[in-house]
């Protein structure tokens, strides 16, 4: 790798890493990188996953010993407060088994199953960590169990209150003299969606998107390239009226679809015809604003392609075929920066905007263009001023800077003083 | 270069946090009944939607939550000196209640209360869907405070002890209170804000009663037992009220037979503008 292109590389990773970047940091951000490229296999592969919440597994019974001064420690004597207490005990449930050191004043802790027998009493507060509680005896305090159930047979008597953390709490006779509460665990990651799924499903929708304009509008300058240019050169002469008109038509395409419907219905032979009338209207509506969509992609393809072309640009084929294709191109660009970094906090919402009010703009002026030229099949706006027949592909042609040189005419060589 | 800002963008998306979700969690809280006779409950519910019922023998309370842990956190405490439980949600962001989007709706509670104590209930509701049903519950005391909310509180079995008052307070909401009659109260004040309010009086009045209906900007619909005997004194402004069928004299409306009926509703209604209507039930 040569030196520029590890210094980039490396750039790179320090702006993704607003950190200070240790070696833990990047191997953390590859193992985050990695489990979401497989999140994305999964979700492709239609895999649901564990919805199980993240749990610590059950560890071996054994006695907590209390910390040494200073150390951690936990009350139990207010259990009124479950998520604080799931806040202090989620770290220590996570230790090791063998580094567990915790004080619970006025009670004990144990790690793993626990059972109090039928003829024992537990003075004090409970805490079982990593296992389930079973209660056949007498626990003279509250019990709190973390991942892991509680369960109260009968003739157990509890005289405080129960607390199951990530587990439940189930009575089955015994005595419960507080309340017994159950909160559990929050749900599985898969609840949150990382920037990066979040970027590759907003590009996958958006290559979709531009797919499917791409192959309606391949289809509409195959089968309509007379209608679509006459819509399109609608779009270019007389862009303020056409949006002004498809502003119009946005706001009277409901009025005069209650309008229709009124009508059918009120003549008796008309309601025969509401059911296909209304799905003709919605569909004419529908190809008017995306064949207008469509129109204006061509328009804006053309005056780019044209521009490049004056500039002495050697394009290939400047046909409908590459206006639509650039047009798109050019019109879809925002949501393409919208995919990309969408999950920029305001920044993305700022270009989610600008890309909504200019695809609105298009869409406006499109469907205005389309209602002006009834399809494509009025020139009146298409700037149409000479016959089509009159008109020839030479303005495609970029005048040479320097003039074009004189050429002979073709046929005998003819003498200024005289001819042969 | 193409390719070097293609590992720029994407150093930048993989070296970003993870974004927030709405994350939804599961508590629930109990207590056995224990020889107790009286309850002060409190309930206060922000968003989502609440179904609250009488509960299954032996228990006390009991309430199942489903919560948005971002923005509330769970109630669930009972002072045994004073037998009072405070049951819910409250928002984490400090006092009162917030809702930012649709999506806090998917929140849930049910909530049950022993039918064998004397219950006194006070739910406050904020942008909730909320059915209370409270027939077969001792109730002896019911404030009821809603926001904008859809209530409906029904009274399908008689009250087996008796109610001292109800306080029914309504925001910008629909609220909808079906046999009243059962919920047994001697007295009864309605304040409406904004909205609809639907006043079933039917069901098994055990003596006279007064409501004191209060409302501002609404329609209220009374649906009231032909067997009992109604009078209603109404001051109003830019109201009306459905005249038809009764005897006035002055303010003061007299439904047919109600020197003979057995039991009587005496209602003071007041109301600022909307419109009032009445039906009749059997």
């Amino acid at each position: 790798m040569r030196a520029h292109n590890r210094l980039l590389l490396a750039a790179g990773c320090l702006i993704g890493l607003p950190r200070v970047a240790t070696a833990t940091d990047l191997a953390g951000s590859a193992h985050v990188a990695v489990r979401d490229l497989w999140a994305i296999i999964h979700q492709m592969r239609g895999d649901q996953g564990d919805p199980r919440p993240v749990q610590t597994p059950a560890a071996h019974p054994q006695a907590i010993a209390p910390a040494p001064a200073g150390g951690p420690s936990i009350d139990l004597s207010d259990l009124s407060q479950p998520t604080a207490i799931e806040a202090q005990l989620t770290p220590i449930s996570r230790m090791p088994e063998g580094r567990v050191r915790l004080t619970v004043p006025g009670g004990q802790a144990r790690m793993g199953d626990y059972s109090v027998g039928s003829d024992q009493t537990v003075t004090g507060h409970l805490l079982v960590l990593r296992g389930n509680a079973d209660i056949y005896g007498r626990v003279q305090g509250n019990l709190v169990a973390m991942d892991g159930n509680v369960t109260v047979h009968p003739g157990a008597v509890i005289a405080g209150d129960v607390l199951a953390i990530h587990g439940t709490v189930r009575d089955q006779g015994g005595e419960i003299g507080g309340e017994s509460r159950t909160l559990a665990a929050a749900p599985a990651p898969a609840a949150t969606e990382s920037p990066l799924v979040l970027t590759l499903r907003r590009i996958a929708g958006f290559v979709g998107v531009l797919v499917t304009l791409g192959v309606l509008g391949l289809g509409l300058v195959a089968f309509g390239r007379h209608n679509l240019i006459i819509v399109s050169d609608t779009v270019s002469h007389s862009f303020g009226r056409a949006f002004i008109t498809g502003l119009l038509g946005q706001i009277l395409l409901l009025p005069t679809f209650g309008m229709l419907v009124v009508g059918l219905v009120l003549s008796v032979a008309g309601i025969l015809l509401l059911p296909f009338a209304i799905v003709a209207y919605v569909l004419l509506a529908v190809v008017a604003v995306v064949g207008g969509y469509l129109a204006v992609a061509h328009a804006l393809g053309e005056t780019v392609t044209r521009r490049r072309l004056a500039q002495g640009s050697l394009v290939a084929s400047p046909n409908s075929y590459r206006y639509l294709v650039t047009g798109l191109g050019a019109t879809l660009a925002l949501w393409a920066a919208w995919a990309v970094f969408g999950w920029v906090p305001v920044a993305g919402d700022i270009i989610r905007g600008a890309a909504i009010l200019v695809t609105w703009l298009l869409g406006t002026a499109g469907f205005g263009a389309a209602l002006l030229s009834r399809a494509g099949l009025r020139e009146s706006f298409a700037g149409r001023m000479i016959p089509p027949e009159a008109l020839t592909d030479e303005y495609l042609w970029a005048t040479p800077q320097f003039g074009v040189p004189a050429i002979r005419r073709p046929g005998p060589t003819r003498s200024p003083i005289g001819g042969p | 270069m193409t390719r070097y800002a293609g590992v720029l963008a994407l150093a930048l998306v993989a070296g970003a946090g993870a974004l927030p979700a709405q994350t939804l969690r599961d508590f629930s809280t109990a207590r056995q009944l224990h020889g107790e006779t009286r309850l002060t409950a409190h309930v206060t519910y922000g968003a989502g939607t609440l179904h609250l019922a009488p509960a299954a023998s032996g228990d006390l309370y009991r309430m199942r939550l489903s919560y948005d842990a971002d923005r509330y956190i769970p109630l669930g405490a009972f002072d045994a000196s004073s037998g009072t439980v405070r049951l819910g949600v409250k928002g984490t962001g400090g006092s009162g209640l917030r809702v930012v989007s649709t999506s806090h709706m998917e929140q849930s509670a049910t909530i049950g209360f022993s039918p064998d104590v004397a219950l006194a209930l006070d739910v406050e509701l904020g942008a909730a869907e909320s059915t209370l049903e409270l027939g077969g519950l001792h109730l002896s005391e019911l404030h009821l405070t809603t926001g904008g909310s859809r209530t409906t509180v029904r009274f399908s079995r008689p009250n087996p002890g008796r109610c001292d008052q109800a306080l029914v307070s309504t925001g910008a909401a629909d609220i909808t209170v079906l046999n009243f009659g059962n919920s047994r109260c001697r007295r009864a004040r309605f304040e409406g804000g904004v909205g609809r309010v639907l006043l079933d009086l039917s069901g098994a009045w055990p003596a006279d009663a007064s409501l004191d209906l209060r409302m501002a900007v609404g329609a209220l619909t009374l649906r009231l037992p032909r067997s009992a005997g109604v009078r209603v004194t109404v001051s109003g402004f830019l109201s009306s009220f459905p005249a038809a069928g009764w005897t006035r004299r002055g303010s003061v409306y007299t439904s047919p037979g109600y020197a003979a009926a057995a039991r009587h509703l005496n209602i003071t209604l007041a109301t600022a503008m909307g419109g009032v209507t009445i039906e009749w039930v059997e």
